[in-house]
């Protein structure tokens, strides 16, 4: 009996993520249809329409068929934990789906998967030929990336009033909100990043873009993606002030977006205040600094500035996660590379479009660091508070927050270093092995040509879950499949399997 | 308060009443304060809830996404963190009359919020609390209501 009940509250609790999933379902259905806006424009690639119809076809279906099963019409909120089911699911099938495009236009299932998945998780390591790709899936990865920086809750949120909005937009890692109330939240985020992206992209081609250039290279710098549209290295053909509007870009990118709303709120002194935001200018001042010092003596007089912006570029680049590529990097040498990886470890702001392990959690481990220094040189009883500052609101640095913080660390180097000693095991030196991964798990998208067509579909699998790891924060992607696997044999079995006594 | 100055100050309540973004900023995480923000932020409404002990707000609903501020209300630095400057509305819902009346008139002096509602169980208090322009409900009141609408009595009450 307490069995029948179990499953009956199971499923009731699944017709409650069924309805938020058809939800996320529908959106990502005119997700893949705008794509198709471009053919206005390249007529020509009509050939591939079918496959975007095809996609959204089959999700628009799945999700009027999932929205359906909600009878009741009491509305129960989602816990977090149900969030990440939700969230966990609408990402795969996301992703599954948005692979059909590019395995019509002729790559391998596993090749399609890797580069969906790239997109999505706005990494920007790519398995595609730019030179002969048609330019409408090279626009339709651009926007996968562009929703992908977002999130798909958080899109859904903005739109659309549904009980739960709390636990799905924190399950997709925006933990901070802007203001007191959720929807008005996600909206002021949806509103901030557009406007970034309209700024962005007409600030690009003012600066000698072409407009399919300029849209591409706005959606992936502000989504820290960094897919591109040309082959060659950007120093190669962008002007310099393309580049410095793209370093602003993804500037912008990797900031906190409550950190980004209270500085156009014009609250100086909350952002001044805020340590991710100063942890974030003395990693970037100190990288500068060192690249250049090793980098100065190859510098000739005439060229030196085109360096040193090359120089902010590429630390830009990585410590936003972006991985847009501005020159050669397998050119450098060991000391360029392992900076890099530095950076890509770290990554960008809390709430932001970025990966990597955050700064955020840097910052609160360095702060229990001083704690410990400054305990060891005090009296056993004096007590000494740290506070961490977030908007205008502050918190005092707890033991919860460090050993939270500290487990994700271990956790992502962990996972570094396995992912980095598979790739080794395929025959790569282990100096590009450890970049290449950590460029895969802080969803960056530099690379040192481990990922190229013909890699083998292993390789390419292992990196998908590492690039889907990195985006979802591990423990989002471990708490839904977990959950899934454990209610999914009790919710699947008939209601009167056992004869009653 | 005098005629010169109740003018102007209207017209600012009604503005900041009228603006669906200002917060609903409620102190006291109790039962019924953590049933009021649950239901205030399922409406859309910025809530923000204050209460001297964090785990208070173990009560909150899973879908409550307003801010919880920790702090003593009784600090000027605590109900200028929770956002008292912009809040339209007041509701204060501690277990004490005292503090309740306290917190009120900080928010109705100090910071101007517009509407003040202060829970208070003792009836005799309620007519202090609105010589200070502070709406009460008194429970103790209510459910006396409610019990002599069902026992009727011949003379009246």
């Amino acid at each position: 009996m307490s069995d029948d009940r179990y499953r009956e509250h199971l499923r009731r609790r699944y017709r409650v993520i069924g309805r938020a999933l058809g939800f996320l379902f529908l959106l990502n259905a005119l997700l893949m249809l705008l794509p198709l806006i471009l053919l206005i424009w390249t007529p020509q690639e009509w050939w591939l329409a079918p496959a975007f119809v095809l996609a959204a076809g089959i999700l628009a279906l799945a999700g009027w068929l999932l929205r359906r099963t909600e009878r009741e019409q009491e509305r129960l909120p989602l816990s977090l934990a149900e969030g990440s089911v939700v969230v966990v699911l609408a990402w795969l099938s996301a992703i599954s789906v948005g692979a059909l495009p590019f395995c019509w236009a002729g790559l391998s299932v596993s090749q399609a998967f890797f580069e969906t998945t790239s997109g999505w998780t706005t990494t920007g390591l790519s398995v595609v030929d730019v030179t002969s790709c048609p330019a409408l899936l090279l626009f339709y990865r651009s926007l996968l990336q562009l929703a992908g920086g977002a999130g798909l809750a958080i899109l859904l949120v903005s739109l659309l009033a549904i009980r739960g909005s709390a636990g799905l937009n924190a399950a997709e890692g925006h933990n901070e909100q802007l203001v007191p109330q959720v929807r008005h939240s996600a909206r002021l985020v949806i509103r901030l990043y557009g406007g970034y992206v309209v700024v962005g992209l007409l600030g690009l081609k003012l600066a000698g873009m072409s407009w399919f250039d300029a849209v591409n290279h706005a959606f992936c710098a502000l989504s820290t993606g960094g897919f591109s549209t040309h082959a060659a290295p950007l120093a190669q053909w962008a002007s310099p002030a393309a580049q410095t509007i793209l370093i602003l870009l993804m500037l912008l990118g990797m900031t906190n977006f409550l950190t980004a709303y209270t500085l156009l709120c014009g609250r100086w002194h909350a952002v001044w205040r805020n340590g991710e935001l100063r942890l974030a200018v003395v990693l970037l001042g100190m990288a500068l600094f060192a690249l250049c010092w090793h980098e100065m003596p190859r510098w000739q007089i005439n060229d030196s500035l085109e360096q040193f912006r090359i120089s902010l570029f590429q630390i830009v680049s990585a410590l936003s996660t972006t991985g847009f590529v501005i020159t050669d990097i397998e050119a450098g040498d060991n000391f360029c590379w392992l900076l890099l990886i530095l950076l890509m470890l770290v990554g960008g702001g809390n709430g932001s479009t970025a990966g990597g392990i955050k700064q955020q959690r840097l910052l609160v481990l360095l702060k229990s660091v001083k704690q410990l220094l400054w305990q060891f040189s005090h009296p056993p009883h004096e007590v000494h508070e740290e506070i961490l500052w977030t908007g205008d609101q502050k918190r005092p640095l707890t033991l919860v927050e460090v050993s939270r913080a500290g487990s994700y660390v271990l956790l992502y180097l962990a996972t570094w270093l396995a992912g980095s000693l598979v790739l080794t095991a395929y025959g790569h030196d282990m100096a590009r092995s450890l970049f290449e991964f950590a460029s895969t798990l802080g969803t960056v998208g530099l690379s040192l040509g481990l990922t190229n067509p013909d890699v083998p579909p292993g390789q390419l699998w292992l990196q998908s879950a590492g690039m889907l790891l990195g985006r979802l924060e591990f423990l989002v992607l471990f708490w839904g499949l977990t959950r899934l696997a454990k209610e999914i044999l009790p919710l699947l079995t008939p209601r009167n399997n056992r004869p009653r006594p | 308060m005098n005629p010169e100055q109740d003018g102007p100050a209207s017209l600012l309540d009604a503005v900041r009443l009228n603006d669906p973004v200002a917060p609903v900023v409620i102190v006291g995480c109790g039962r019924l304060g953590a049933m009021l923000a649950s239901r205030l932020s399922r409406g859309e409404r910025r809530v923000v809830v204050v209460d001297r002990n964090q785990a208070a707000f173990a009560q909150l609903d899973a879908d409550f996404s307003g801010f919880r501020v920790t702090g003593d209300a009784t600090e000027l630095e605590v109900l200028r963190e929770a956002g008292l400057e912009q809040a339209a509305y007041l509701l204060v819902t501690t277990e004490k009359d005292t503090l309740n009346l306290m917190v009120a008139q900080v928010g109705r002096t100090v910071f101007s919020v517009p509407q003040v509602m202060a829970r208070v169980y003792d009836p005799q208090r309620e007519s202090l609390y609105r010589a200070f322009d502070i709406e009460t409900i008194s429970p103790t009141s209510l459910t006396a209501l409610a019990f002599l609408q069902r026992t009727p009595a011949p003379g009246g009450y």
